[in-house]
């Protein structure tokens, strides 16, 4: 009886000392106060729920980074920094209930998010009234940081002052499109096959690369396909009857889909081939994926948005190896921009000092200058800098100008994704070359 | 003559009942109306309950439909897009009839006006679709009211122009009143009350002689047609009530009264199966049974979203919390499909089915029926005055 409660003793007390040791752990002194920062990102369908949850990993690994390390020292105080997400489920109308129960029941100090535009469209109004300083880190319409000027609608904006609450650091629709484009004319390209995805994404992203192509003296064959297409040899076949191959294949087509469309175009040898080349979607940065399902997509190239390896910080390359360690995958530029929006919510709650005043930490993030995972944050315009100058656009209001766009191009079977060489643009270049051609090494 | 007696007693019990019933449905709507004047609760509550009210005129508009008058459709989600999509693009562009000249500006149109307008279109496509669907019965009218849908759907998703796409359409803001909290006020109280003037109609609608009809087609449309019910006129009447109600709730919910913006993500059929869902588990019979079945079932899901188990004796998590926190993210859909399996296998007439027929006393008339039916010789029917013989 008595080795029994000894035994018994022995095990309650190797249970509390874990207990006692993550305490003791511990090395600073937190106020009683926690800091809440609201998330706001899709969890269940018809959101895209995978973004989601990369977004919630990277808002709640900034949050215990920041912990670790003291948490928000405003006037020599160290605050607990807490990430509540809401599930926006990709709806306006959820994203709207969710940022309200955030506002209000929550009490969050400000807020980070979107990844669909529609929900960060519709949110902009009430984080405004409310006074909620935010940074998105993922919607790219350009309405979503051009001040309620440029409804999309064409409307009035909601707010005769402009949204002046809301910045962000993901690139806007406007800086992306001329890319590949730019590199593709740099090349001499001048017959273009594009084939596109039948969606919002895939017909707005071809009208616009089209009309850059055609405005360079291009021509340009475009064929549509439905997501979930499985059997693309006959539109290959039509490519492949062609007279003469094109100079490019463009892909604009997303996902699984797009996968099976670079396989069979591969496998065909349509391209990449010594006349053709290949571009792919940027899905094709997740090189496990990509590789599983593309094992003959060698020489593909894919933009890229977000920070490129080569260019990675020690701060960008602890954050991947984190990210590779939960996931099993390199990080997406939205789930390294969402760790840093937390930060810079830190970093300009600490020099505003306070965690409160919404006008003091909207002017300390106006006036942001920190090194994070994605580079150097500022923001060129804001009620600090108000005037835009004739030509710059209106979304480069509360914008981040500098999130890098760029192609990259395998160039060997089964390569990382970090690995891939960046051919452009010139100043990103990893390996001295704007194209590799297939069957060379750089 | 005591059987004469027990139908009195049992008409008095319905009565009573009936009477009961209508102090309780009193009290939940004296319970709405108090709602948004405690002070207690924050303007997010307020956006469920609205949020609420809709789905209730949805699943309540569907159960006349499909419950009563036995049109099995999946195009109520493309009616309501209608609805909103109409009246944000008039609202916007105005109306143009290019080969008459005539161009209407939008400045010509309220808010109000671009909702009307939304209605009427909402109504115009339900009358094509209904006369369209004339022939087809079950599952071919189940399958067209699909593809009906998607077609909907992916047109406002590609004619992203006009449209805005997946980024959706901003509509006209109905009420433009600059404090937060008394806009969510007004907006709660306007949703409400196009809750109740809806469910009075549709309530008028299916008891009256039309009702009737509706029934007796969806029992046997043949044997009703034969009968002399116009089975053309009232498909096509019924299609376009119903399309006209939702296409109306559509338009001002999205009228910044319950969303800012309409997406087409809104009109897949995931969501049409939600309206479904909440009418089933509410009861698809019923027209209160459904509006309640979505209220609550929305409710819920808002609830759901993260589940707090507060633990007791002074005991801690692992880092040092008082309560276990789940955020339930897609698993509260699981529940919910759960409760809908539940409700199919044991109580297909919806989860609210007995507290209806106990208020409404229509049990005892059906026991009354069954006993009738079954030949009873305790309850056979005594000719008026035979006892006085």
């Amino acid at each position: 009886m008595k080795r029994r409660a000894i035994f018994i003793c022995l095990i309650a007390l190797l249970a509390v000392l874990p207990m006692g040791i993550a305490q003791a752990d511990g090395h600073c002194e937190f106020a009683d106060y926690t800091i809440t920062i609201g998330g706001l990102a899709p969890l269940s369908a018809p959101g895209a729920v995978a973004g989601g949850v990369a977004m919630d990993w990277a808002f709640n690994q900034a949050a215990d980074d920041i912990n670790a390390d003291c948490g928000v020292a405003i006037d020599g105080v160290n605050y607990m920094l807490d990430v509540v997400t809401g599930d926006s489920e990709g709806s306006p109308e959820r994203g709207q209930a969710v940022t309200e129960r955030l506002i209000q029941e929550d009490g969050v100090d400000a807020m980070v998010g979107v990844y669909h535009s529609a929900v960060g469209l519709a949110t902009m109004g009430m984080l405004e009234a409310n006074q909620i300083p935010t940074v998105f880190s993922e919607p790219w319409n350009d309405n979503v940081s051009a001040n309620g000027i440029l409804e999309y609608d064409g409307q009035p904006p909601r707010f005769e002052d402009g949204i002046d609450h809301v910045f962000r650091i993901s690139p806007a629709s406007s800086m992306v499109g001329s890319v590949v484009v730019d590199w593709l004319l740099s090349l001499g390209v001048d017959d273009v096959v594009m084939i596109v995805e039948n969606t919002d994404y895939g017909q707005p992203a071809a009208a616009d690369e089209a009309a850059r192509f055609e405005a360079a003296g291009a021509t340009v064959s475009k064929i549509d396909v439905e997501l979930g297409t499985e059997d693309f040899v006959p539109i290959l076949s039509r490519i492949q009857a062609r007279a003469e191959a094109p100079d490019v294949i463009r892909i604009l087509v997303t996902g699984e889909t797009s996968f099976n469309l670079t396989q069979q175009m591969s496998e065909l040898g349509i391209a990449p081939s010594e006349d053709t080349i290949c571009v792919t979607n940027q899905f094709a940065f997740q090189s496990d994926q990509y590789w599983a399902t593309v094992p003959d997509g060698n020489y593909c190239a894919f933009n890229r948005v977000g920070i490129i390896p080569s260019l990675f910080s020690d701060a960008a390359v602890e954050l991947n190896a984190k990210y590779e360690e939960a996931w099993g995958d390199i990080i997406p530029s939205f789930a390294m921009a969402s760790y840093d929006a937390v930060h810079i919510l830190k970093d300009s709650m600490e020099r505003a000092g306070s965690y409160s005043d919404a006008a003091a930490i909207v002017g300390a993030i106006e006036a942001v200058d920190i090194e994070l995972s994605q580079g150097r944050y500022y923001f060129d315009y804001g009620s600090h800098n108000p005037d835009l100058p004739e030509g710059t656009p209106a979304f480069m209001w509360h914008q981040w100008p500098d999130p890098i766009v760029t192609v990259m191009q395998y160039y060997e079977t089964g390569q990382s994704g970090l690995e891939a060489a960046v051919v452009y643009p010139e100043v990103y270049q990893t390996h001295g070359t704007g194209y590799i051609v297939p069957g060379t090494s750089p | 003559m005591v059987y004469l007696r027990q139908i009195e007693s049992r008409i008095d019990q319905g009565i009573g009942r009936r009477r009961l019933g209508y102090i309780v449905l009193g009290l939940i709507i004296l319970f709405f109306l108090w709602f948004p004047n405690d002070t207690s609760q924050s303007n997010y509550a307020k956006t469920v309950f609205i949020s609420g009210f809709f789905y209730a005129i949805m699943s309540s508009s569907w159960a006349l439909l499909a419950g009563i008058a036995g049109q099995f459709s999946f195009g109520h989600m493309a009616f309501m897009g209608i609805g909103a999509y109409v009246a944000g693009l008039i609202a916007r562009d105005g109306i143009m009839f290019a080969t008459l000249g005539i161009a209407i500006t939008p400045e010509s149109f309220s808010a109000i006006g671009s909702i009307i307008i939304g209605t009427l279109v909402a109504g115009l496509v339900g009358l094509v679709i209904g006369w369209l669907l004339l022939r087809l019965r079950a599952a071919y009218l189940a399958l067209f009211t699909i593809a009906f849908s998607e077609l909907f759907r992916i047109m406002m998703l590609t004619e992203y122009d006009y449209t805005g796409g997946s980024n959706g359409l901003s509509l006209r803001p109905l009420l433009q009143i600059a404090d937060v909290d008394t806009a969510r006020q007004v907006e709660y109280y306007l949703m409400f009350a196009l809750l109740i003037v809806c469910l009075l109609v549709m309530h008028w609608v299916a008891n009256s002689p039309i009702g009737l009809f509706l029934r007796a087609m969806r029992e046997d449309e043949d044997a009703a047609s034969a009968l002399g019910v116009n089975v053309v006129r009232y498909k096509i009447l019924i299609f376009v009530f119903t399309s006209m109600i939702v296409g109306l709730a559509g338009a001002i919910f999205y009228s910044d009264v319950g969303s800012e913006r309409i997406i087409p993500e809104q009109l897949e059929v995931l969501q049409m199966s939600l309206i479904i869902a909440y009418a089933v588990i509410g009861g698809m019979e019923s027209l209160i049974g459904a509006a309640a079945g979505a209220f609550i079932s929305r409710y819920m899901l808002e609830a759901m979203r993260e589940v707090v188990i507060s633990l007791p004796f002074g005991l801690t998590t692992a880092d040092g919390g008082d309560a276990f926190v789940w955020e339930t993210g897609a698993w509260r859909f699981a529940l919910f499909g759960v409760v809908m399996v539940f409700t199919l296998r044991y109580m297909r007439n919806g989860l609210l089915y007995p507290f209806i027929t106990w208020f409404s006393g229509r049990d005892l008339a059906m026991k009354e029926t069954v006993s009738k039916r079954d030949g009873d010789g305790d309850d056979i029917v005594e000719p008026m005055g035979a006892d006085d013989e």
